[in-house]
Parts: C-alpha cells; sequence; structure tokens
C-alpha cells in the first residue's frame, strides 16, 4: 500500500467522511421499532452502495482499487454497527455521525493491517493464494 | 476480427479515459509500474495500449509493438506515442486475433488488460504463442481478491463495471497458469487485488 503521506491522510479523511455519512444515513432511514437484523442488512447494502458513490467521487484524486475497496467496506461495516444500533438504543443524528465517522476510521485501519499481511512477494510455484 | 461489442464499449470510453484514470490511478500505480517495465528489453509486444499512459514509464530507447483493440484509443495515444524516445508501433488488433508468427517477441507486457479481455486464457494462449520460448511475461493487472469481504466487494463491482469497461474479479494468476505459463513472481502491490505478476514461456 501507498506510503505517500498525502494518500495516507488522503485516503483516511475519505473513509472517516464516508462513515460520517453513512452513519447519519442510517439514522435517518431505520426507524427505533424495526428489527435490528433487516436493519443491519438493508444498512449494510445501501453503506456498499455509498462507498460506490464515494468512490467515483474520490478517484480521480485516490486512484482505483486503492479507494473503491476501503470506501466500499467502510460503507459496509458502518451500515452494519450503526444500522443495528439504531433500533437498539436512543440514537441521535449526532451520534450517528460519530459513530459512522469511527467506523471509517477503524476500517481503514483494517485495511491497513489486511495489506501489511497480504502484500509482498511470492516467487515461483509458491502462488497458489493468489487469485 | 476484433470483437465489436468489446471495440464499442472501449471507443465510447477513450475520450474520458485519462480523465478517469490518469489523475488518482497512475499516479499512484506510476512507481510500481516503473520499477516493473524497467525490465522491459528486446523485441517487446505490449498491451493494452489504452491512450498510451503507460508510455511514460517505458524505458528508453525500445523496439514496441503496441495492441489495442479500441482505435479511438490509439488516436489518442499518438501525442504519448511521438514523444517516446523509442520506437512504437502502434495496431488496432484483437489479442485472440494477432497475426504474428509463432515466437516472435523477446517479452510480453501488459497493463491493466486482462481484466478486460472477454476469453482471459485464450488471449494469454495467444501471448504464450508469439513469445519466444524462454521470453518473460510482466503484468500489471487488478485481479479479484481471495479474501471476505473484499471478493464479495469485487464480486459486486463487476456486475456494475462490466458493462463500462473492466471486470474486477478475474484470476489471473491461475489464468496465467492455465495459459501454460510457469509464474515466477507475484508481487501484491495493494492487498491481493492489485499486483504484478512475472512469468515465463518455458522451452520446449
Amino acid at each position: 500500500m501507498d506510503s505517500r503521506i498525502g494518500y495516507v491522510i488522503g485516503d483516511f479523511i475519505a473513509n472517516v467522511v464516508l462513515g460520517a455519512v453513512v452513519g447519519l444515513l442510517c439514522w435517518l432511514i431505520v426507524g427505533p421499532s424495526w428489527n435490528m437484523w433487516i436493519a443491519m442488512f438493508l444498512m449494510m447494502a445501501i453503506g456498499s452502495f455509498m462507498g460506490l458513490v464515494g468512490f467515483f467521487v474520490v478517484a480521480r484524486w485516490l486512484g482505483a482499487m486503492e479507494a473503491m475497496v476501503p470506501l466500499m467496506f467502510t460503507g459496509e461495516l458502518t451500515g452494519m454497527v450503526v444500522g443495528m444500533a439504531v433500533p437498539m438504543m436512543p440514537f441521535t443524528a449526532v451520534q450517528g455521525l460519530i459513530w459512522g465517522a469511527g467506523c471509517g476510521a477503524v476500517a481503514m485501519v483494517i485495511i491497513w493491517i489486511a495489506n501489511a499481511l497480504l502484500s509482498g512477494v511470492t516467487r515461483d510455484g509458491q502462488e497458489a493464494r493468489h487469485g | 476480427m476484433a470483437d465489436a461489442v468489446t471495440q464499442a464499449k472501449w471507443d465510447k470510453l477513450a475520450p474520458r479515459f485519462d480523465t478517469m484514470a490518469s489523475a488518482g490511478a497512475e499516479k499512484r500505480w506510476g512507481p510500481f509500474k516503473s520499477t516493473l517495465f524497467s525490465e522491459m528489453e528486446g523485441k517487446v509486444l505490449f498491451l493494452a495500449l489504452g491512450t498510451g499512459m503507460d508510455i511514460p514509464f517505458f524505458p528508453k530507447g525500445l523496439d514496441i509493438t503496441a495492441l489495442d483493440i479500441s482505435p479511438v484509443m490509439i488516436e489518442h495515444a499518438q501525442e504519448r506515442i511521438a514523444v517516446y524516445d523509442g520506437t512504437i508501433e502502434a495496431h488496432v488488433m484483437d489479442v485472440h486475433d494477432m497475426p504474428f508468427a509463432d515466437d516472435s517477441f523477446d517479452m510480453v507486457v501488459t497493463s491493466c488488460t486482462f481484466c478486460s479481455v472477454p476469453q482471459p486464457i485464450e488471449g494469454l494462449k495467444a501471448l504464450h504463442r508469439v513469445l519466444k520460448p524462454g521470453g518473460k511475461l510482466l503484468m500489471f493487472e487488478h485481479t479479484g481478491s481471495r479474501w471476505y469481504p473484499f471478493r464479495y466487494m469485487m464480486n459486486v463491482m463487476t456486475l456494475i463495471t462490466r458493462k463500462l469497461g473492466p471486470d474486477m474479479n478475474r484470476p489471473t494468476v491461475s489464468n496465467v497458469r492455465a495459459a501454460g505459463f510457469r509464474i515466477t513472481e507475484v508481487r501484491n502491490v495493494f492487498l491481493d487485488v492489485v499486483k504484478t505478476i512475472k512469468a515465463v514461456k518455458q522451452p520446449a
């Protein structure tokens, strides 16, 4: 993964902002009387879609896969966590923003860790783990 | 005969291609492409040329035969071809239907190509045919992922992007092997999604 500071900061900000937006959407869409499982799966799907929309917004600056994968992951994770939380407890718009932003930050850290684990070189027939 | 559907898809995308790809992806991938392409030598077959965004990463002074299925892409590449310090002969050609003789090239290089070739294993077999025994295949490609949730995301993306351009979930490393190459190195650039692949055509 890119260690150039502009990309590190850009990726992080994009994911935090997307998480906040999806968190707010969860608060707007999901009602307190909803079944939490339905809310979770619906918001995961909407969150992934919002990640895709976010990708088209930032791709020009942050690149292709390096932007798309984290943003879709952030959308999915935020939809899952906040979508499930809204029916379970009293939830405000500000909480939606903060929880969503937190999910974006966590998603980005998970991507960095996953990338550190998967990155590197395999040689001469050791590549069976690659797609 | 070029695949008309694929050709039309890329012809349509060509005028917007630089705007979509150059500022973001190419800047981000540039250092990795430069490192990979620095190994280019001898008589090189390069695909897919697109609008020529990879040309600035080519080493100087090479004799390169470059292909793209889209004539509009090649039109847009002319400015970059003109400033290259070497020879680039660009052809509108489908990888499935190359007229080159067997064992024609010392090296074949691809850049984000096999996300789009309609029959990837057949396309790679065609590259295998025109590569000299012992010749190298160098690839910079994005592929599907073996890991959830990334695999799921690439599958979902492919439903959308296939209509516009590339697939996001191709098992390109496996395809290279299936086409008869021996893989010598795979380097993951981003997760297991963006990677460089090096392979050789084994002498008969």
